[in-house]
């Protein structure tokens, strides 16, 4: 169902285009992705699990969970989420990737490009991090595989706190905007970095309209985000039980409901501010459960969401979702000071869609691949790439920033790009009078950005990571 | 940690692990093994599964062979699935190869494997996807197939344990103590063993563990680097090999195709790194052979350590200087889908004395003579 009103946004929709799912005809706006075409349509049913043939729909919707797979044009395991529908497209549900007759080029042609600095991830780090390092006179390339640039901040229409210097009081999508204007003219989208190689310095392969390409960069910048954290639960991969990333994506981004009433799992302040978009959505929220004896987030956000009448059951935790294809409902129950279950307090909600709000992971793959040096730091969301504070890792000439170098937030992803492309600036003798008054100014304004309470876990986080980088270098 | 066992295998690999099983179903349970990560984690955890038993020298022939009927029984023996398919072995082969291919399969066919040449169609019926266009035929073997390097040796590993073996998982053999020749005790990180016989099992690494008692092996590490796809259907029963291009590559049970190609460039090291230049060349043989494989993403590579020996057939039995020391490493690639005999052999030669299979040609004094290779090795 799509959103034709909404108090915030306006969705401009593009020429209608036709497709064909499972043999019949379907109708798409230009613009939008397969998988939320078809959510559109009413089919969370994307495709069946290789073993138990468990039905399956997106998770993330950013390309990350790789639940939306689909047959498409003949091609399998196409991810549907990140993936643009197009005038004539075939798309099929799959069971396993059934092997259709090659269409693609009878020799693969592989192309070299060189940079000095590549950036994985046009989101807020990134974006951020190339734009700095574009003004010190560097090449750069930021490389990704969604059709939009911006990252998460495309689907976050609050307005941001922090300092004014970091576009406090803009909404997300806004600034998402003022980025990618910026940046445009070196962002490759629809590309997906599927390698980083040592051999004779940073090398990594991406993929480009079906075919590769081979980039040799000087510098390589990661910020690759995070992906939502799954929560352990009786049939946790029903279509319907979506992360609080994916629902906003396909609401604010697209302008598609997820379904008709939802049920919040967690009430940070992801799982509140989603809840809060879901009414303006118009979508029933029927509550917000969260684990903890207490509420995470902001308590503004809170108040918000209990104005409009969404009770919120701390010590709570979801135990299942109920349905065959898709959800039509959860089953929730109380949790005593040491987690367990409390029998007799289970509760039935009638949902078609259950949120996930319980965290995210920084997503280390090319870090792994790189052989950077890993480290377990919960306060910044378990495994996580070990840098320095100028956001260089073990591995020279190899940089973190944002959510991929431990889980923050937008303005501080924005800082960290910039002291990463700073110190890649530095390293390329690239650095003017300016670089170093510049680089003290985005330490400090990194270090006010997690003064406060709410930046205290982060803080503690960021200050392990940094000691077992000295402790290396000793 | 016990603090002395009737024998030490070094060595938490298919071999390892297989030897202690042997050892126990013999009734020798007082066995310790010691790995320095966790099972299965060297070549055995790394290779591509394949069991063939298509080579050029009757002793690898022989242990093949031997080795198929044991795996046959493995899934029950074990209680575990160790998804064992023999959809058979096609070795493509170019024109220059024809003459050699022939002789390969007539002395083959003297031992008793059913393995044949065939035309290019005949090779199609067999691989429907295959582009025959630059082969001149190809030898297949029915019989050989793969299986799950992970669930044959976990699957040893529990019965082993179950019977009374020590596994000691993380832990580095850091020496050998021996006094005249015989082996006293072994040093790990984790504490000592005493014992006076030795099973190395080491892999890559046999020649660190033979260096501690003063044994040179000729063993020298290899890289070789191999993939895995995306799941698809079913469409490929076989394994596809060519000796000429150093490729091989097979469809497992749940849909990905894995393969590697050798690389004649690569220098012997420790190397475990992914290279660009492996998944190029592979992507392109991979393509030329199986067009519709164009279509594929691949999931992930990684690299694995051949343990190659001058003649690349294994290192087995006694060794001469150092009592009670037996070698079970120099696999050359081969490792996995000869384990099953050979470390029943192995268990033999430790319970009973005296192996059932003669092997005296596999031992390391060997290499004082005339050297007979194994021609039929991948790279």
């Amino acid at each position: 169902m799509r959103i034709t009103e909404h108090p915030l946004l306006s969705f401009q929709r593009k020429r209608v285009i036709h497709f064909t799912f499972n043999g019949g005809p379907l109708e798409a706006y230009e613009g939008e992705t397969i998988a939320a075409a078809l959510h559109a349509a009413g089919i969370k049913v994307l495709s069946r699990s290789i073993t138990y043939s468990r039905p399956r729909g997106f998770f993330c919707a950013i390309g990350k969970c790789a639940s939306c797979m689909m047959n498409v044009n003949g091609v399998p395991n196409v991810k549907t989420c990140v993936t643009l529908v197009e005038e004539g497209m075939v798309v099929e549900s799959q069971h396993k990737g059934v092997l259709k007759p090659f269409t693609g080029p009878k020799k693969s042609h592989i192309s070299h490009m060189k940079t000095q600095v590549a950036v994985i991830g046009a989101g807020p780090a990134g974006l951020n991090a190339a734009v700095t390092a574009h003004a010190y006179g560097a090449s750069v390339l930021v490389i990704d595989e969604n059709p939009h640039a911006g990252g998460q901040l495309v689907k976050q229409t609050h307005k941001f706190f922090g300092s004014s210097r970091e576009r406090a009081g803009t909404r997300g999508t806004e600034i998402a905007k003022i980025l990618y204007r910026e940046a445009e003219s070196f962002v490759m989208l629809q590309a997906a970095v599927v390698g980083h190689y040592n051999d004779r310095g940073h090398r990594l392969v991406l993929v480009k309209d079906g075919t590769l390409a081979e980039l040799e960069a000087e510098k390589v910048i990661v910020a690759t985000g995070a992906s939502e954290n799954m929560l352990l639960f009786e049939n946790n991969d029903l279509p319907g039980v979506y992360g609080a990333g994916a629902v906003q994506t396909l609401m604010n981004v697209y302008g598609i409901v997820p379904g008709n009433s939802v049920l919040m799992v967690g009430a940070g302040n992801v799982g509140l501010i989603v809840s809060y978009q879901l009414l303006q959505a118009g979508v029933k929220v029927v509550g917000v459960v969260e684990a903890l004896p207490r509420i995470g987030g902001y308590h503004v956000h809170a108040a918000k969401v209990r104005r409009c009448g969404v009770p919120i059951y701390t010590s709570t935790s979801i135990l299942k979702a109920l349905g065959e294809e898709y959800v039509t409902g959860a089953v929730t129950v109380s949790l005593d000071k040491d987690w367990n279950h409390i029998p007799g307090t289970e509760r039935k909600f009638d949902v078609d869609t259950i949120c996930l709000a319980v965290g995210l992971s920084p997503s280390i793959e090319f870090f792994c691949q790189a052989g950077c040096r890993i480290a377990h730091i919960p306060e910044l969301g378990g495994n996580t790439p070990v840098h320095s504070p100028a956001m260089e890792t073990t591995v020279k000439g190899m940089y973190a920033a944002g959510d991929a170098a431990g889980i923050g937030e937008a303005n501080t992803a924005m800082m960290e790009g910039k002291i990463a492309a700073l110190s890649c600036v530095k390293a390329l003798g690239l650095s003017t009078l300016e670089t170093e008054k510049e680089s003290k100014e985005s330490y400090e304004e990194l270090r006010l950005l997690r003064s406060g309470s709410f930046g205290e876990r982060a803080r503690q986080g960021k200050e392990r990571v940094f000691a077992i980088m000295e402790e290396l270098h000793e | 940690m016990r603090e002395k066992a009737e024998a030490v295998i070094i060595g938490g690999g298919v071999t390892g692990c297989g030897t202690a099983y042997s050892l126990a179903k013999k009734g020798l349970t007082d066995v310790v093994v010691l790995e320095r990560g966790g099972l299965c984690t060297g070549a055995s955890g790394r290779c591509g599964g394949g069991i063939r038993q298509q080579f050029t020298t009757e002793a690898n022939i022989a242990l093949a062979m031997e080795s198929v009927r044991l795996f046959e029984q493995l899934s029950e023996e074990l209680d575990t699935d160790i998804e064992y398919e023999q959809g058979g072995y096609l070795i493509i082969a170019y024109e220059d190869d024809v003459d050699q291919f022939r002789k390969n399969v007539r002395l083959q066919n003297s031992l008793g494997l059913h393995s044949r040449f065939i035309t290019p169609a005949e090779a199609q019926e067999i691989v429907p996807l295959l582009n025959t266009d630059p082969i001149a035929g190809a030898t297949f073997c029915q019989t050989d197939g793969h299986a799950n390097p992970f669930r044959v040796v976990h699957g040893y590993a529990r019965k082993a344990q179950e019977m009374g073996v020590e596994i000691n998982k993380f832990t580095n053999v850091t020496d050998i103590v021996a006094v005249d020749g015989h082996i006293q005790a072994v040093r790990t990180d984790k504490g000592t063993v005493k014992t006076d016989t030795v099973v190395n099992a080491a892999g890559a690494h046999s020649r660190d563990i033979a260096a501690m008692v003063g044994v040179d092996l000729p063993n020298k590490p290899y890289r070789h680097e191999i993939l895995v796809t995306e799941p698809l259907e079913h469409v490929l029963d076989p394994m596809v090999i060519s000796f000429k291009t150093g490729i091989y590559f097979s469809q497992q049970k749940h849909g990905s195709i894995i393969g590697g190609i050798g690389d004649p460039e690569e220098p012997s090291s420790y190397n475990l790194s992914g290279s660009l230049r492996f998944l190029k060349r592979m992507a392109r043989t991979m393509v030329e052979l199986v067009p519709a494989f164009g279509h594929l993403n691949v999931l992930r590579q990684w690299a694995g350590l051949y343990d190659v020996t001058p003649d690349a057939q294994p290192i087995l039995g006694w060794t001469e200087g150092v009592d009670r020391f037996c070698q079970a490493n120099g696999y050359s690639g081969h490792g996995f889908m000869v384990a099953p005999k050979v470390t029943e052999l192995v268990a033999e030669l430790i319970v009973d004395g005296k192996p059932s299979m003669p092997i005296d040609d596999l031992t390391l004094s060997r290499f004082e003579g005339e050297i007979t290779g194994e021609a039929y090795v991948v790279g």
